[in-house]
């Protein structure tokens, strides 16, 4: 099945790019969009991508692969991003990831069977004063304790939070 | 005009002019691995640091213009443990696989390190980033991504020169890796360019590899005929064999070289590859070949047509005028070729897949001739009994030809080239196993150079053209190429 | 003193309004973009992003006769570890950022401007494109601002992960669409930047010192600090501290102030043995080193480290320096963007040698091998992020070295010793 940019996503996307004199530099800003529509960058929508704006397929998959919020396949319906830099390490980051991986039985990088949960150890995320933190999708979570995340995980799974 | 001064030696340079270009000028060389003179500047391997007083950090010569004043050392003790340590970095995550590698001998990581290091090793080889090995990227190129060294010189020459930009890295940091579109063939009509540019293993050229050690070649500096554009070049050969061609960079026509002009070389060893004559299909030796095309030429008498070919060198153009005007006694002859000419894709391929279009015009202006037109006009009418000329300009006439009756004797090297039809083939030696003089587009005169022998027997066409008035008792007294050209001014 | 930057209950307009907020705007826009620029110049307003460039001087590059647009970029690429003070002010007092960057905008002759904000910050960002949209509403960014003739758009563009955009030329590459990887300098951006065209880029802090500084003046702003180093700071303290968070004090104020009086002291049975003073990058301090300094650029630079960001990443003795280093090689080998030589490959080596060391497998002689590979990387890549690797692993190995040395004997580090974080 061929991969088409949404009419919706097409409209949003000139808006985006009137910003710049140049159309492509709107390629990180799209690409994020696009991943906000499809939870990830296929291939396909790379291709897409790269005829909207007139580039080179090479340029829109270099992109894709240095930056490191781009998910390049499916994640979880939550993505866990817990902190591992200084601050967040020096106040217990390494004990908050063991803890997820055992409650949720996977490793970092990998994403629980029923598919709600993508675990992740992610470098600094700006919000060292409430050490440690955690970004869920795009919401930060921050002063984590291991209580605190029991508790997150158990409101994830039932709805009572929805992190866009 | 700033004047600097480099390891002690003053030189005045254009405003502009980098570090790195002013030191050549000086015959100072710096290492480099990411610089190359056509390609944009990118400054990323760090290899041609250099010291300039006052400045507070070693600069890279590739990207540093010269400043009034500036006061440059390439060779202090800061420099060289910068490239030292530069080349440290480059080779810690390197497979160093050397004994396997078919960039031995033309290596830019073991040259500089011989050069300029010479350290022992002191990363784990355990701790090692692997990356993807060898692979076929495109029909002429394998790629090892684990000998890259990251200098994106590939990446630039596809975005800059050929402008298909297929190539990028991928990823950041020490896990940055040259890629492609997946299931996309690098195949630009260039490729081969970047196992040039490539300063290290890892992109060669499936042609090339395995084929010979790079340190047994001899290097013959000739022209591509290809096409009209006559772009010089360099046969790399062994004890008569030909390995590869490379471009030998020159400001009038070409830096770099297409992968077709690249090939060309392969037709001389190809299969079929004519040592022989051909009659009617069949092949016999050569002096019988001559002697029966002769026969036929005396034959047909009064109604033979001999056609020059831009596919030929002026010698041979010429030899074929004399033959005409002097063996032959035909007014029926043409040299009028007229093809445009030009670059047409903005690189090097030509309008004009032809070698030699220019270089017929000066044997027509000595010789004169029908037309093109007037030729096909009177084969078509029947007039024209035999044709001799050489096969690819045969079929210039293949139309007229068709159903006309005539008889056609024709020149050629390789059997695939000779036209249906044809009564007669004799083998002549081409353009990498005889001199032979052409003309470019740019009406720039180009010699080559043969960096290998013809098969056994196997003359040059003014020679076989020679051979042939002799059987028919006429002399043209043509001893050499240069006797052809006589009475010839271009 | 009243804080500058750091006020509550200013995010919304209305609020921001009241207290004042847009009349510097009018103010600058009754000025030439000269005498904008000289105010700021008197203020000896410097970078606040961790050069510490002066901002006036650094506008004035913009050349005269250039033709052609001119852009005004703010960097809210905040990723520095140990840094949130960005964020922070963009929560806190967006508007202040945005009229900055109008006035800034004005003096340097920019009709456009565009805040690059990391991807992370979506919360951030969606507040300042709010923030921008009432802005806009009112007449203070686009076209004819109050009625002066001067046009400015101002934009929110989101990077995607990648530490390295916060370094200037690499962030005017993301914003045009490309890996972040810097650019060869010169060309610097005032001269050809974002687009070709002349460009000014100043951090978030910067900015939003600019109304203030248009409304009281320079020589008052001056006068705050220490001369050199006039003004007022965020620092973000991080670290076992009872109160951490981002404090707004004047430059020269003693660091031990910060913590003691600021920050209410370490938490209980904490001792202090570290501080790195400006983020992750700067030179480590010892607890003696840190006590004694003044948060400044120049008694910082006199200790051996740098003001930086303002980050202050509070270390205690329960904290094993071996596997704090090893944790910031990790994120540096994780953020090179892979184009120079020295950095690409030398973060990782880096990092694999501190591997031994926590796993055990180090000697002695790999100590001193952690410093030269430092020393190769340092001064020899396109931007400092190979500095950035290197300086704290000279500091953390001179001034620690008798941890390094313990772990290659295999003795138990303090870490692993005390009582799991």
């Amino acid at each position: 099945m061929a991969f088409k940019l949404s009419e919706e996503f097409k409209a949003k996307a000139d808006k985006i790019c009137a910003r710049y004199p140049r159309r492509d530099a709107a390629l990180i800003p799209l690409l994020l969009e696009l991943q906000k529509e499809t939870g990830y960058v296929a291939e396909e929508g790379m291709d897409a991508l790269a005829a909207f704006l007139g580039l080179p397929y090479s340029r829109v998959k270099a992109v894709v692969t240095f930056y490191t919020m781009f998910n390049r396949e499916p994640s979880g319906k939550y993505h866990l991003q817990v902190c591992r830099n200084i601050s967040c390490h020096m106040a217990g980051a390494e004990g908050l990831l063991a803890r997820l991986s055992s409650k949720l039985g996977i490793a970092e990088g990998e994403t629980t069977k029923d598919g709600l949960f993508t675990l992740s150890a992610v470098e600094c995320l700006g919000a060292c004063g409430s050490a440690p933190v955690m970004q869920v999708n795009e919401k930060y979570f921050e002063n984590l304790t291991g209580e605190k995340l029991d508790a997150l995980l158990d409101d994830l799974r039932h709805n009572r939070v929805m992190p866009r | 005009m700033p004047t600097i001064t480099i390891d002690g030696k003053s030189i005045e340079v254009e405003k502009g002019t980098t570090l790195l270009a002013a030191a050549q000028k000086l015959g100072i060389y710096i290492p480099r691995y990411c610089y190359h003179p056509k390609l944009s500047i990118s400054g990323n391997c760090r290899m041609c640091l250099v010291e300039v007083e006052k400045a507070p950090k070693l600069l890279t010569a590739c990207s540093t213009e010269a400043a009034e004043g500036m006061v440059v050392r390439t060779t202090s003790d800061k420099v060289k443990a910068a490239r030292r340590d530069v080349l440290e970095y480059l080779l810690i995550n390197h497979p160093l696989d050397c004994p396997i590698c078919d960039q031995a001998g033309e290596c830019g990581l073991q040259d500089y390190y011989m050069d300029y290091s010479l350290a022992r090793s002191r990363f784990s080889m355990a701790d090692k980033v692997r990356r993807e090995k060898r692979r076929p990227i495109g029909p002429n190129l394998v790629l090892d991504n684990e000998r890259c060294i990251l200098c994106t010189r590939c990446v630039r020459f596809c975005s800059e020169v050929t402008k298909t930009s297929e190539l990028e890295v991928m990823n950041r940091g020490d896990h940055s890796y040259i890629d492609l579109k997946e299931g996309k063939a690098l195949d630009n009509g260039y490729s081969l360019n970047i196992a040039d540019i490539c300063p290290v293993g890892a992109f060669t050229s499936r042609d090339f590899r395995f084929k010979q050690r790079v340190w047994f070649l001899k290097r013959t500096k000739t022209v591509c005929l290809g096409c009209a554009t006559g772009c010089l070049v360099e046969a790399h050969h062994n004890e008569n064999v030909i390995y590869r061609l490379v471009p030998d960079p020159n400001p009038e026509t070409n830096t770099w070289l297409c992968d077709h002009g690249r090939l060309t070389y392969k037709a001389l060893q190809a299969g079929d590859r004519l040592k022989k004559g051909v009659i009617k299909n069949g092949l016999i030796e050569l002096e019988p070949a001559l002697r029966e095309a002769a026969t036929r030429i005396d034959e047909a008498r009064g109604a033979v047509a001999v056609m020059g070919s831009p596919w030929l060198s002026i010698e041979d153009n010429a030899a074929l005028a004399r033959l005409a005007r002097d063996s032959v006694k035909t007014g029926d002859y043409c040299f009028d070729f007229n093809f445009e000419q030009g670059i047409k894709d903005g690189i090097l391929i030509n309008k004009d897949q032809a070698p030699n279009t220019a270089g017929v015009r000066p044997v027509k202006a000595a010789y004169g001739g029908i037309s093109m037109g007037e030729l096909a006009g009177r084969i078509a009418s029947g007039k024209i009994k035999l044709l001799l000329t050489e096969a690819r300009a045969a079929a210039l006439l293949k139309d007229a030809l068709k159903d006309s009756g005539t008889r056609v004797v024709v020149f050629a090297a390789n059997r695939g080239e000779i036209p249906a039809g044809a009564y007669a083939t004799l083998p002549y030696a081409a353009y990498f196993e005889t001199p032979g003089t052409f003309i470019n587009y740019q009406g720039l005169r180009r010699r080559t150079t043969p960096p290998v022998a013809a098969p056994e027997g196997v003359k040059p066409l003014w020679d076989v053209v020679n051979k042939l008035a002799s059987y028919s008792g006429a002399s043209l007294g043509l001893d050499s190429g240069d006797d052809a050209l006589k009475g010839i001014s271009f | 003193m009243e804080n500058i930057l750091l006020k509550d209950d200013v995010a919304g307009l209305e609020a921001y309004f009241a207290c004042g907020g847009y009349k510097p705007l009018k103010k600058a826009l009754g000025l030439t973009p000269a005498e904008v620029i000289d105010e700021v110049k008197k203020s000896n307003l410097r970078g606040r992003g961790g050069a510490g460039f002066p901002a006036g001087l650094k506008w004035s590059f913009i050349p005269k006769d250039a033709q052609g647009p001119r852009y005004l970029v703010c960097n809210a690429d905040e990723g520095e570890p140990g840094t949130f003070k960005d964020r922070e002010l963009m929560r806190k007092n967006p508007h202040a950022l945005i009229e900055g960057m109008a006035i800034a905008g004005y003096a340097i002759g920019a009709a456009h401007g565009y805040i690059y904000i990391r991807g992370e910050f979506a919360e951030e960002a969606e507040l300042l494109e709010h923030a921008v949209a009432a802005a806009r509403a009112k007449g203070f960014i686009g076209r004819n601002i109050l009625g002066s003739g001067f046009d400015f758009e101002l934009f929110i563009h989101r990077g995607a992960g990648a530490y390295i955009c916060g370094e200037e030329t690499a962030l005017l590459e993301s914003l045009e669409g490309y890996k972040g990887q810097p650019r060869l300098k010169p060309p610097f951006p005032a001269i050809k930047g974002l687009f070709g065209s002349p460009t000014v880029m100043n951090n978030v802090e910067t900015l939003a010192a600019v109304p203030a500084i248009i409304d009281k003046g320079g020589d008052w702003y001056a006068s705050i600090g220490t001369g050199k180093s006039a003004g007022t700071k965020l620092f973000c303290v991080s670290g076992p501290v009872n109160k951490p968070g981002v404090y707004e004090l004047p430059l020269g104020t003693p660091l031990r102030d910060l913590l003691e009086k600021n920050c209410g002291g370490l938490k209980p049975g904490k001792k202090l043995k570290a501080v790195i003073p400006g983020g992750s990058s700067t030179p480590v301090l010892t607890a003696g080193e840190a006590l004694a300094v003044k948060l400044d650029y120049e008694s910082l630079a006199a200790a051996g480290s740098m003001l930086g960001s303002g980050a202050v990443i509070v270390i205690d003795e329960s904290q094993c320096m071996v596997g704090l280093l090893r944790v910031l090689a990790r994120f540096y080998h994780h953020e090179s963007c892979g184009q120079c030589t020295p950095c690409r490959e030398g973060c990782g080596w880096i990092e694999k040698i501190l591997n031994r060391f926590e796993e055990g497998r180090a000697e002695m002689k790999d100590i001193d091998m952690l410093s030269s590979v430092a020393d190769g990387m340092m001064g020899r890549t396109i931007c400092p992020l190979a500095d950035a690797m290197a300086m704290p692993v000279l500091s953390f190995v001179k001034k620690f070295r008798a941890e390094f040395e313990a772990h290659a004997r295999g003795e138990t580090c303090a870490r692993r010793a005390g009582p799991k974080a």
